[in-house]
């Protein structure tokens, strides 16, 4: 299997003292699910954003697809960010525009000029907006402003458009946080399906750690800024839990803990 | 740190007395550097009142041949106060879009351009009136000149604090996707910031059309001038139909932002 | 990207004979471009009903520099000069926003709907109020100083009139914003009119009162400097008095004067209001 993504030694310093990542070492193959979990302020979402140079890091190289993120600038770097998709906590739509229009900005890193500005989208790209809302169920609200939906269908818009992205990599930033709990299950349930088919890797930022070990192919562990478990899920043991966590996995557990 | 007021009543309690010492300790030392006793008012109230009845009242209409020019005057503040205001709302915009560290690409500059918004508008627009004066002279075009910096700097502050409310997170998603910085503009910030731009745009005009009234009392033309004219020549009655008039315009103007606010954010 | 820009030409090719897909949302504001039209229309009217001279102004252009220049050699030979005026105007803002707040509780108490439940009262007083709230300040001020003569009364007085309107409209909505359940249970318990006032709805709006006061001395600050232009006394009179007689240098101090109070109260105030939303 191809390599995508390749972190090396990588370390994020913030200016006002905190240390997100520190030498931070992974590498991602072609279609694989990858969870990330660790306790809020472990680093997980500033491993997501730098992937795509949302955020810079201080030391270190990350190589995407075979080149280094953070030597990229202006164009080079936009070409690059559109081989990743990514999708957020708060779903980060423009809530005044249609939902098909928010689907097509996926595809505003492949236009130029007035074009692009302007939201003259080809005829080609509109179907294949059209069928990627059809795919995900959400083609009769094509036309609909996009602050009318539920959390669920917000969402399933921001996979819409990471996916019309064409990515290689497509990174989740907490997607089902300000989820209900049957919302949350639609939209990893499409995660999995809509990135195993199209074989993309995905890396998932997730604070529920029964559902990480459900869905993904292999799960990282973050704690302070440091990976302290890489591997399958079912090596996923308590010990290990408690390591990553500092607590016992009882207490991560909201009354669920009987079920498994 | 010592321990820290909880919101609760003691709190609040506490916030009050604060409060309200600070009134009268203020209070007694501007009242006793100002001299300012309100007895005098209410010693002086007989003059006022007569004053008041017998130079201002009843309402006089200025002379038949004058009403033309009056009704022009209220015309010329009105577009004084729409065209700085306007224009003003497109620099704004544009200047905006480099003000805020989020949205800006020089994200370096944003404090620059902040500092000089600040700069413009904590300086009264009749200062910048006065300071055009002396170096442009007097007329319409100084006036509209002094309103445009002032809007421009108060519309600039307005507008990147509602670009950081409101699209931080939907430029965040379309700098992922890979758009340039014109696309973000066009296809983030612009359809989710528009309805509140329009929003302080139409107060930056109920704003204006006060201050373009005042501005034109020092020269800068308009009702301002006309009611400033008929109190230096002592015809008060004819300025307190002025007044009328001004109150007027400022009421109809202000219920039909009111009105277009409601509009907007349909 | 090659493949994706050649692709998409081609299929446009192709697409042109079907019908177009359209992107638009089904509910849109029409309102919006409506309103922005007229907008551009009107003030392309209004300048030109202006007539104004834009040559001769760009030609005058470079004199702002100048006078700029001019303004920046500050010459502190007047210093305290400045100092007394703007203390003065200072004073004159604090004073007259203390007066109003006083005067304004009063009004608003009357204006709410909510308290006194006398209609015709309320409309009474709202109405008198958006009127004298629709006359800019300068001109209360520029009253007063003929009815007054010069000196700090006609200031405050005039501040006064205009301070007290906007009070009035802002304090009556923050008591009308008190549930009507909460005047209600005091009414049960035979509690007076003016008590309620006092105990229940003033306590409740105190938040409000304390956000409206600071938001409203930054604005009496700047209309108070402006009005010695007017004819008043304080600053804004050192300020057009040395700019007339083109002694720049106090007039530059005097105005850097207005704008650093200018900026430590909008400073204090968004400290105030993060405060108060803690």
């Amino acid at each position: 299997m191809a390599e995508i993504l390749k972190f090396e030694n990588v370390s994020k310093h913030y200016s006002n003292g905190v240390h997100a990542l520190e030498h931070v070492n992974f590498t991602v193959n072609e279609g694989e699910f990858i969870s990330v979990i660790g306790p809020s302020g472990s680093g997980k979402s500033t491993i997501l954003r730098s992937i795509n140079k949302l955020i810079s890091i201080t030391d270190g190289h990350i190589y995407l697809d075979g080149v280094s993120v953070s030597q990229q600038k202006g164009k080079n770097l936009r070409e690059l960010r559109r081989k990743v998709g990514m999708i957020f906590q708060n779903y980060n739509l423009v809530y005044s525009l249609s939902v098909i229009q928010n689907v097509l900005h996926g595809c505003l890193g492949y236009m130029n000029g007035v074009k692009g500005v302007c939201g003259l989208y080809s005829e080609e790209d509109k179907k294949k907006a059209l069928a990627l809302l059809e795919e995900l169920g959400m083609e009769s609200f094509a036309n609909n402003r996009a602050s009318d939906l539920s959390g669920g269908q917000k969402q399933r818009v921001g996979i819409a458009r990471a996916i019309m992205q064409e990515p290689k990599l497509l990174l989740c930033d907490e997607p089902i946080a300000s989820l209900d709990p049957s919302s949350a299950k639609t939209i990893m349930d499409l995660l999995r399906s809509m990135t195993s088919k199209r074989g993309i890797a995905c890396i998932v930022n997730l604070h529920q750690l029964d559902v990480a070990v459900k869905y993904s192919t292999r799960i990282i562990g973050l704690s302070k800024g440091e990976i302290v478990f890489d591997g399958a899920p079912e090596a996923l043991t308590d010990e290990r839990i408690e390591r990553i966590y500092g607590t016992s996995r009882e207490n991560l557990m909201i009354g669920a803990s009987a079920n498994d | 740190m010592t321990k820290k007021i909880s919101l609760g009543v003691a709190g609040q309690k506490k916030m009050y007395t604060a409060f309200l010492i600070a009134a009268v300790i203020l209070f007694v030392l501007t009242s006793v550097y100002t001299n300012f006793n309100p007895m005098t008012l209410v010693k002086n109230g007989d003059a006022f009142w007569s004053f008041i009845t017998e130079d201002f009242l009843p309402p006089a209409l200025p002379k038949a041949s004058r009403i033309p020019g009056v009704l022009s005057s209220v015309l010329v503040t009105l577009a004084l106060a729409l065209s700085a205001t306007t224009i003003a709302a497109i620099f704004a915009f544009f200047i905006a879009l480099f003000g805020s560290e989020k949205v800006s690409p020089f994200p370096k500059f944003a404090k620059v351009v902040r500092g000089f918004a600040t700069f413009l508008r904590n300086i009264p627009a009749l200062v910048w009136a006065f300071i055009l004066f002396s170096s442009l002279g007097i007329g319409t075009g100084v006036g509209f000149a002094a309103l445009f910096i002032t809007s421009l700097a108060f519309m600039v502050r307005a507008f990147v604090e509602t670009m950081e409310d409101v699209s931080q997170d939907c430029v965040e998603s379309l700098l992922a996707v890979g758009a340039s910085f014109p696309q973000r503009v066009s296809q983030a910030i612009l359809p989710s910031c528009l309805n509140g731009f329009l929003s302080w745009f139409l107060y930056c005009i109920e704003v204006n059309i006060r201050a373009s009234t005042i501005v034109g009392m020092v020269g800068g033309g308009g009702v301002g001038l006309t009611l400033f004219t008929y109190i230096k020549g002592f015809q008060y009655d004819v300025a307190l139909s002025i007044i009328l008039l001004i109150a007027a315009m400022v009421i109809v103007v202000d219920r039909i932002t009111g009105r277009l606010r409601k509009e907007i954010s349909k | 990207m090659e493949r994706t820009i050649g692709n998409s030409a081609a299929a446009q090719n192709v697409s042109k004979k079907e019908a177009k897909i359209s992107v638009g949302c089904n509910q849109k504001n029409r309102f919006i471009p409506i309103f922005m039209t007229g907008t551009v229309l009107l003030t392309m009217i209004s300048l030109i009903y202006l007539n104004i001279d834009w040559l001769k102004l760009a030609s005058r252009v470079p004199q702002i520099g100048e006078v700029f220049c001019e303004l920046a050699h500050f010459d502190f030979s007047n210093i305290d000069q400045i100092f007394s005026s703007i203390l003065e105007t200072v004073s004159i803002a604090v004073l007259s926003l203390l007066y109003s707040l006083v005067l304004g509780i009063v009004f608003g108490m009357l204006a709410a709907r909510n308290i006194f439940r006398i209609k015709w009262l309320s409309v009474l007083t709202q109405s008198v109020f958006t009127f004298l709230r629709a006359v800019p300040t300068p001109v209360w001020v520029l009253l007063m100083l003929v009815c007054l003569g010069m000196g700090p009364e006609a200031g405050v007085a005039g501040l006064c009139v205009h301070t007290t309107a906007f009070f009035t409209k802002s304090f009556a909505q923050s008591f009308e914003s008190i549930p009507d359940e909460t005047i209600e249970a005091l009414e049960a318990t035979g509690t007076g009119r003016i008590s309620i006032f006092t105990n229940a709805v003033l306590p409740a709006a105190f938040s409000q009162i304390v956000a409206w006061t600071g938001m409203r001395l930054e604005t009496n600050f700047s209309e108070c400097a402006v009005l010695g232009m007017v004819g008043a006394g304080g600053v804004g009179f050192v300020i057009s008095r040395n700019l007339q007689s083109y002694e720049y240098g106090t007039a530059g101090l005097a105005i850097v004067f207005v704008f650093v109070i200018a900026y430590c109260i909008e400073r204090l105030f968004v400290a105030l209001k993060k405060k108060i939303a803690q």
